[in-house]
């Protein structure tokens, strides 16, 4: 029977007034795995940044070993030996393996010089300790980014930690690297770290994790042994509601064929692809990251510049050589990483929503601000955007409000043809249903979609037709009814074309 | 549609409310502060005199930082206004004289301007160029044309009249003055309420969103940089006209600068997507009211450019807040 490392009792914190722990518990033993879940505003990261000792408890105990702790500073929480890796990782692109490890604890010589000997050795004795083939003079900036969480992870053995809190580390991560560091973090544990992962990929959590604990509106919703749940029941622990029965895709008559795209090829990121979608459809497109997907897409309306290849639109050629001539032609794109592609985050909920549409409420040259505001509404009530106040900037909304905005801005706009790339990145798992929902309402009103995504259980969810993508090729187009996750994957790692 | 619940929807805080409020007007209440004490210190201050004289002063400035308002707010620069304002005002003096039409003259400045603001905004967008290095360059062979063109001297009108243009006045302002407000309205009214100003906004604030936004980023880009160039033209016709002369080598030196400075005091991210044009114009008159105390207070004019270099850091720390 393991033992009990950490323990968090009636765990309450409110901030102005709005409570965002509600007497929560929380046990970590000694060398496991422990998923923490729980939907955006659940609680997870309050409850986690008490422990690292970036907010204190209002009320509620917290015993480490058994023995009654204060943590009032993020020093304190260090010096008990618990590391928060957080989701931006903190490293320094132009500087070694090494050095990054010791940055701030620098190993000194007694004539006051950086003991750089010493630091690469201790570097070498961590690097051994997580198993993984890393040079400790290598440039950080030049490794994978799952290295780049070893190293994360390497710092926090320096300091002696035996809990470890990883925030979403797998979010920008492939497959691949997932695995690699797992594998890390399986080490870790058998020798007797503890580690708490906090993670919206209920699959990883199912495949990787020992124990979990859901919470869910500041409350613990359940908490038990990873191999006593599925998917599904994690699922529901979250959102609180049964979602098993919740039918995404309804069968529809599609129309005529809205877009043809041949012969398509830009460099080496993507060549000769050719497809058709039909007005309703739900086409989705799926590949390992690096398939070259996104890129495709991206020369389709016209961002990346494409060598060859022909688009025609209602059976016309397009010539689309910026996003503004494929909008002409009625192609939006709801572009991937919605931080940094998609919001204006300086502009309020309502600015973002007209961008591409202005041209329609201009009188004599003047925005006419009341049309547009109307129109906002309009969308809002359609595709239940909640958002109070339109003239707030739009980073006040959640991912999922977010990425409704972006697609009302599409639809403002009038486009009939809407390339959904990543849709649900970053959306917690009730909004995504949603998100689902609203695809499939707006295809079953004629709108057609690409849908983009390199999880294939929601590509299965939505699509009338998968098209797989690797390295930069197609090998596959599959109906509905062929497709399943199996086949797919054999596709997207090149084993069968 | 499943209902979801409600949390982290966009909401008003009382605080974040008090912020915003301090954001949005913090300018305007130091320049109310500042004439206060101005007013308290010199009697002289609060004299209609006096205060015309500080609009006179600043139209010139003013103008200029209007064009570098929209170029920052767009996510660019421009270095070049002040040497632009050299070459472009030579070129007109020179037509003026030979035709002897002041209408001639005045286009010639303005359409000159408006050139070297469309070079620098095709340097930025087909060339890809950097707008500081850009916008450097030009200011370097701006100036290096105009000293050449007028072997180091200066251009002086020749035509009756011309003089009349930034020394007239109605109701005993100069017509600098007129302009200057005329233009903060009409730029006011651009960026507010055209799809312009929105676009510039956009792309100061994320480049990338706004192009997949259908935004023709590059023509936007353009049009800014040459509508700069056009203010700068205007600037450089009262400049020359001020004193019926341009000096190749010393007319608006520094005046990069001195626009740079006011639209940072006046609250303008210097890397573009967020600021005003009323944060400019207080900007700008925070800088004349300044220059003004400290001529009517007998203080060096040496110490002027150490005063200007602590409000605009005490500017940038105060806006830090956010």
């Amino acid at each position: 029977m393991n033992r009990i490392r950490l323990e968090m009792k009636g765990i309450h914190k409110a901030f102005s007034g709005v409570h965002a722990l509600k007497g929560v518990d929380f046990t970590l033993q000694e060398g496991e795995i422990h998923a923490l879940l729980g939907e955006n505003g659940a609680g997870k990261s309050t409850l986690m940044n008490i422990l690292g000792g970036v907010f204190q408890a209002d009320a509620g105990d917290i015993l480490l070993g058994g023995a009654k702790v204060q943590i009032m500073s993020p020093q304190d929480s260090k010096s008990l030996g618990i590391s928060f890796i957080h989701q931006e990782l903190n490293l320094i692109p132009d500087l070694t393996v090494y050095e990054n490890l010791f940055l701030g604890s620098e190993i000194i010589t007694r004539y006051r010089t950086v003991d750089t000997k010493r630091m690469i050795e201790e570097a070498e004795r961590i690097i051994d300790m997580v198993g993984v083939q890393l040079d400790p003079k290598a440039l950080v900036g030049d490794l994978d980014s799952s290295l780049k969480q070893v190293i994360e992870i390497g710092k926090a053995l320096l300091q002696e930690s035996n809990v470890i809190i990883m925030d979403e580390p797998t979010t920008s991560l492939t497959d691949k690297e997932i695995d690699s560091i797992f594998q890390v973090i399986r080490t870790l544990r058998d020798k007797g770290v503890s580690i708490i992962f906090i993670s919206h990929k209920l699959k990883e959590v199912i495949q990787f994790c020992d124990r979990y604990t859901v919470l869910r509106d500041g409350e613990l919703s359940s908490t038990g042994c990873i191999r006593d749940t599925d998917e599904e029941r994690l699922a529901q622990a979250m959102v609180g509601k049964d979602l098993s029965h919740q039918q995404v895709y309804r069968r529809r008559t599609l129309g005529q064929v809205v877009l043809e795209v041949k012969g398509l090829s830009s460099g080496h990121v993507c060549r000769e692809v050719a497809f058709a979608l039909r007005k309703g459809e739900v086409l989705g497109i799926t590949g390992l990251s690096g398939a070259g997907h996104s890129e495709m897409v991206e020369c389709l309306i016209g961002y990346r510049k494409k060598e060859a290849g022909m688009i025609r639109v209602h059976g016309k050629e397009a010539y689309i050589r910026h996003p503004k001539q494929a909008l002409a032609s009625g192609v939006g794109l709801v572009p991937k990483n919605r931080k940094e592609n998609a919001i204006i985050k300086d502009l309020s909920i309502l600015e973002n929503f007209s961008l591409p549409s202005l041209g329609k409420f201009l009188r004599a040259g003047m925005i006419r601000n009341q049309l547009e505001r109307q129109r906002y509404l309009a969308h809002k009530s359609q595709i239940n955007i909640k958002a109070n106040d339109p003239s707030l900037p739009i980073t006040s909304l959640s991912g999922g409000n977010q990425q409704k905005v972006i697609l009302a801005k599409w639809l403002e706009a009038d486009a009939d043809i809407i390339v959904l790339d990543n849709p649900t990145q970053g959306v917690d798992v009730g909004a995504k249903n949603e998100i689902y929902q609203l695809i499939m309402k707006l295809a079953g009103e004629g709108k057609s979609f690409i849908v983009l995504s390199s999880e294939i259980p929601e590509i299965l969810k939505l699509c009338d037709r998968v098209i797989v993508m690797y390295q930069g090729e197609m090998t596959a187009c599959l109906e509905r009814e062929e497709a399943t996750e199996g086949r797919i994957m054999m596709y997207a790692t090149g084993a069968k074309s | 549609m499943q209902p979801v619940q409600s949390h982290d929807i966009g909401t008003r805080k009382p605080a974040m409310q008090l912020q915003r409020l301090w954001e949005k007007y913090s300018v305007g209440i130091a320049f109310v502060i500042l004439i206060v004490i101005a007013a308290v210190i010199n009697e002289n201050f609060f004299t209609s005199g006096n205060l015309i004289n500080i609009l006179r002063q600043v139209s010139i400035i003013g103008i200029i930082a209007l064009g570098q308002t929209i170029v920052i707010l767009l996510g660019g620069f421009d270095l070049s206004v002040g040497a632009s304002l050299a070459l472009s005002g030579a070129m007109g003096i020179t037509v003026m004289n030979q035709t002897g039409s002041i209408t001639l003259g005045v286009l010639t400045t303005i359409l000159c301007a408006m050139a070297i603001g469309a070079i620098n905004g095709s340097m930025v967008t087909k060339g890809k160029i950097a707008p500081f290095i850009a916008t450097l360059g030009m200011m370097a062979s701006a100036r290096s044309i105009g000293l050449y063109y007028s072997d180091g001297g200066s251009q002086t009108g020749k035509v009756e009249g011309f003089a009349e243009l930034a020394n007239g006045e109605i109701l005993g302002i100069s017509y600098p003055v007129y302009l200057f407000f005329l233009i903060t309205v009409l730029i006011y009214l651009l960026m507010k309420k055209t799809r312009f100003g929105r676009y510039v906004y956009a792309i100061g604030s994320n480049e990338k969103a706004s192009l997949l936004s259908a935004i023709p980023v590059n023509r936007i880009k353009m049009l800014a940089y040459t509508l700069c160039g056009m203010l700068v033209g205007a600037a450089a016709v009262i400049e020359s006209s001020r004193l019926n002369s341009i000096s190749s080598s010393s007319s608006g030196i520094s005046y990069e600068l001195d626009a740079i400075a006011a639209v940072v005091i006046g609250g303008t991210r210097l890397s573009g997507g967020k600021g005003s044009i009323w944060g400019t114009l207080f900007g700008v008159l925070i800088l004349g009211v300044l220059n003004n105390m400290i001529n009517l207070m007998n203080v060096s004019p040496y110490l002027q450019g150490l005063v200007k270099g602590c409000i605009i850091i005490i500017a940038v720390l105060l806006q830090k807040k956010e």
